[in-house]
């Protein structure tokens, strides 16, 4: 338990110390107290709004992006029983891109319009994805081959549909389309942080209830089976709330990839099996690492910002290294 | 032979001779655009494509309307350009559809997406010119381009002038007035202002402003709320849909200016493109920014 | 403890049934072995105990309820199955993977607690791998590893054991520890059921042994009354003799070589 706990306290340290530097940080400078200062409301208007409406909301958004991600990833990567599995899988990331190129095509600019179509496309991709893989597969509805190759259909359909889209847009369409599929932490407000903390906390809940068989999952269908699991029910269950959860956040912030894919691996690599423990784990870290990536987008480019999505990206690299070496 | 006849036949041959010089002897206008290409053009074009913003005005301006067989999406001023045929947005044309529309001169705007069109209708042996209309010398050189093309400089320099003539006015007025800091917001998401490189800059400038963005090279940089905010500039101009999305955005109401009401609202279709409304909107934001200047 | 009775299945758009008409007893304190062909079944068998295969027809009783009646996990609680394959995808250690088998016996909000861990502790020592506690999964050799499957199927705590093809792959020592271990299982009152195409060991330790030959019962007894040439020969197709073993008393079944066709006279001969 100690040698466990020694990685609880790291852990959330640098979480809080993340958020702390994140919120403290910015093209304007703010002095520490003042931040303080600020964020119970005391001080100049102007810099409490600054704080309050635009960092702190930023970093919350992160925050629960990293966290949802993180454990959908390690619930999908488990229950899948396959290291590269990560949340987009289902066809949530071409499904959601659909339904907001369609909404930015359709001149619907409002962010909540846009977000609300994302959801709905990654909806509708989701359930396409799960009765493809039942009308193809055997029988195995939770055969992790089949759902698989019905994400990449759902996905490959889902990229013909966007750019038929955007073929002849106006360039502004085409550049506001781009912007969103590179994510972006950039509209946060404190609306579409509480859409996504609801969700967050309750897929998470599932998932954190569902831990167990998980890690019975992890194993096969047949000795999970044996062990107990109703396979079919459990696999779905586990598959849906996992495409919520990163629904949620594509809906929020666009497409952050590979957040979910190299979340689960690091907590992982600290020791960390047990899917309870883990998603916890896996919440944390993805917190943390949204949360420090998106203080990079915003502060290495100024006075513009680098989208979400493109510095989760750099990550992809050393991460598929690691795995190439793994592997041989 | 008898020598009279001779003479007589020498003469015919002179005359044929000094005809045909005569007629080889008209001016051929020739231009070097945007793209360095250099075109010669014979005959003054009389159906003209004009996929340019701004030269669709331009020539309507220069009474050469009558001649257009072709214009952008977004090419409505004046009305009577409403009627002439739409043939997309200008980018990436479709060269098909230009080539239906028979012309002898096709005006693009010389942005790299568009080198192939520009390549293949010439290819197709139209006259194509391609013009970057960015910054107001732009506009002035344009309009010699289209005065040469046309064949009636003095009526493009009239145009010009009148504009220029404006532009000095406004200039002089607000010369010795004191310059409020300016953000022109452009786009959401991403945050898209214009910069040094762009007339909407030189407008500012003009009307007695100070462009917070013109440190900036660029046309149109990408900035972020935050900075703006740094910038802490007097007003925020933008266009009516714009000014809304402001002025409901809680992040927004951190910036001075939109406390204050100091979110100036300016009519797009005057100041969207660098042309013969160019004298007017410098007015309009001449006005705006000082609203106790009268013109 | 285990009743197999009438049980037929048929698989998705097949013609014929993979189980047809099946009905036997796998009883406490004793090994049960099921034998046959590839194709006659004996996979199908266990897939079906454990739910994942839906029974056409028959039922499957354990300690006298039938499965149907039964939930997914109070069926783990009373028999621990250890199909034939399993992919392992993340390793971990064989004491955590050996405690996976407490799964059926914890609620949803429990974690495991002291008795889990005794458990654990005792079905590692049952199965012989208590020194291996602490090694990774994916460090194993293949004896160990299967030792250490029946371990967490120990874990289970069920009255009975049912093991498919836990033999393949392991070399001689570590299969006769193995059928050893299961005999000594059985010995303390589990009832073993073991899926193996080693017809001669299932001889030797299997107190019934059942042929399954394409879906049907071919033969059921003890191992004497099932080894019997003609039948064998019939059901694999091969010619062979059953011959008792001088060294321990049990039938064993002796494929025979297919005589060779006598080679063509060559033309210089003749």
């Amino acid at each position: 338990m100690s040698h466990r706990g020694w990685h609880w306290i790291v852990g959330i340290t640098l979480f809080v110390v993340l958020c702390i530097v994140a919120v403290g940080t910015g093209p304007i400078p703010i002095a520490p107290r003042d931040v303080v200062n600020a964020l119970f409301g005391r001080g100049e208007q102007a810099v409490v709004a600054i704080i309050r409406e635009l960092r702190l909301p930023r970093v919350v958004l992160a925050s629960l992006i990293g966290a949802g991600l993180g454990m959908s990833g390690g619930a999908l990567q488990g229950s899948l029983r396959n290291g590269l599995a990560e949340p987009y899988l289902l066809g949530v990331s071409g499904g959601a891109a659909v339904g907001a190129v369609v909404a930015l095509a359709l001149g619907l600019n409002a962010d909540a319009a846009v977000s609300l179509a994302a959801f709905a496309g990654a909806g509708v991709a989701v359930v396409l994805a799960l009765v493809v893989a039942r009308a193809a597969g055997r029988g195995g509805r939770g055969d992790p081959r089949t759902l698989l190759m019905a994400g990449v259909v759902i996905g490959a359909f889902a990229n013909a549909v966007i750019m038929i889209a955007l073929a002849n847009a106006p360039p502004n369409t085409i550049r506001g389309a781009l912007w969103w599929m590179m994510g972006s932490a950039g509209d946060a407000s404190w609306s579409s942080v509480a859409a996504l903390a609801i969700s967050i906390s309750i897929g998470g809940g599932v998932l954190l209830v569902l831990a167990r068989d998980i890690d019975v999952l992890a194993l096969g269908e047949e000795p999970a089976a044996a062990l107990g699991v109703d396979v079919d029910r459990s696999a779905r269950t586990v598959f849906l709330v996992s495409a919520l959860l990163a629904s949620a956040t594509v809906a929020a912030a666009g497409l952050v990839g590979f957040v979910g894919l190299i979340v689960p691996h690091i907590v992982r690599a600290g020791g960390i099996r047990r899917h309870r423990p883990l998603l916890a784990g896996a919440a944390l870290v993805g917190a943390s690492l949204v949360v420090a990536a998106d203080l990079a987008a915003r502060t290495l480019r100024p006075p513009a910002e680098l989208p979400l999505g493109a510095v989760t990206a750099v990550l992809g690299v050393p991460f598929f290294l690691s795995q190439l070496r793994r592997a041989t | 032979m008898s020598a009279l006849f001779i003479q007589r036949v020498a003469a015919l041959a002179l005359i044929a001779v000094a005809a045909c010089d005569r007629s080889s002897k008209r001016p051929v206008a020739s231009i070097t655009d945007d793209f360095g290409d250099t075109i010669r053009i014979g005959a003054t074009p009389s159906r003209i494509v004009s996929l340019n913003p701004a030269t669709t005005e331009m020539l309507f301006a220069m009474g050469a309307g009558a001649r257009l067989v072709g214009r952008t999406h977004w090419d409505l001023y004046p009305d009577s350009a409403r009627l002439v045929p739409d043939l997309g947005t200008g980018i990436r044309p479709n060269v098909e559809a230009v080539l239906g529309s028979r012309p002898d001169l096709v005006v693009l705007y010389a942005s790299a997406d568009n080198r192939t069109a520009a390549l293949q209708l010439r290819k197709a042996g139209v006259n194509t010119v391609s013009l970057k209309i960015d910054l107001i010398r732009d506009f002035e050189r344009a309009a010699r381009i289209l005065g040469l093309v046309l064949r009636d400089s003095a009526r493009a320099r009239v145009v010009s002038d009148s504009v220029l003539r404006t532009l000095d006015r406004v200039r002089a007025a607000t010369r010795d007035l004191p310059r409020p800091t300016v953000f022109w917001h452009i786009w959401d998401a991403p945050l898209i202002t214009i910069g040094r490189g762009s007339y909407m800059n030189e407008l500012i400038d003009i009307a007695g402003g100070r462009n917070v963005y013109g440190d900036v090279d660029v046309p149109s940089p990408p900035v972020s709320i935050e900075d703006v905010l740094r910038r802490d500039p007097h007003y925020i101009i933008t266009g009516p849909e714009g000014a809304t999305k402001i002025r409901a955005d809680k992040r927004w109401a951190a910036a001075p200016a939109v406390r204050a009401g100091r979110v100036l609202v300016v009519d797009t279709a005057v100041v969207g493109r660098p042309a013969v409304r160019l004298g007017e909107a410098a007015v309009a934001l001449a006005r705006a920014l000082h609203p106790d200047t009268i013109r | 403890m285990i009743r197999f009775r009438d049980v037929a299945v048929r698989y998705a758009r097949a013609s014929s049934r993979a189980l047809d008409g099946v009905s036997f007893d796998v009883a406490v304190s004793g090994v049960t072995g099921v034998a046959g062909p590839n194709g006659s079944g004996k996979s199908t068998l266990v897939r079906a105990l454990i739910r994942r295969q839906p029974l056409e027809s028959g039922s499957i009783e354990l300690a006298g309820d039938s499965i149907i009646s039964l939930s997914q996990r109070e069926i783990a609680r009373r028999v621990a199955v250890a199909p034939q394959r399993e992919e392992a995808a993340f390793p971990t250690t064989v004491r955590e993977y050996a405690s996976l088998g407490r799964y059926p016996r914890l609620g949803l909000w429990e974690s495991a607690g002291k008795s889990d861990e005794v458990a654990v502790e005792r079905a590692l020592e049952r199965a012989g791998v208590s020194d291996l506690a602490d090694r990774r999964t994916d460090e194993l050799s293949g004896g160990e590893w299967q030792r250490v499957r029946i371990a967490r199927a120990l874990a289970q705590e069920g009255r009975a054991l049912v093991l498919d093809e836990p033999t393949t792959f392991l070399d001689l020592s570590h299969e006769m520890s193995l059928f050893e271990l299961l005999h000594s299982l059985a010995a303390e009152g589990l009832a073993v059921l073991v899926v193996s195409h080693q017809l001669n060991l299932l001889a030797r330790f299997a107190r019934d042994v059942v042929i399954l030959d394409r879906g049907k019962v071919a033969a059921h007894g003890s191992p004497d009354e099932v080894m019997s040439a003609p039948l064998l020969e019939s059901v694999y197709g091969w010619p062979l003799v059953v011959s008792r073993d001088p060294a321990t008393g049990s039938p064993a079944l002796v494929p025979l070589r297919r005589p060779s066709p006598p080679p063509p006279s060559s033309p210089s001969e003749s």
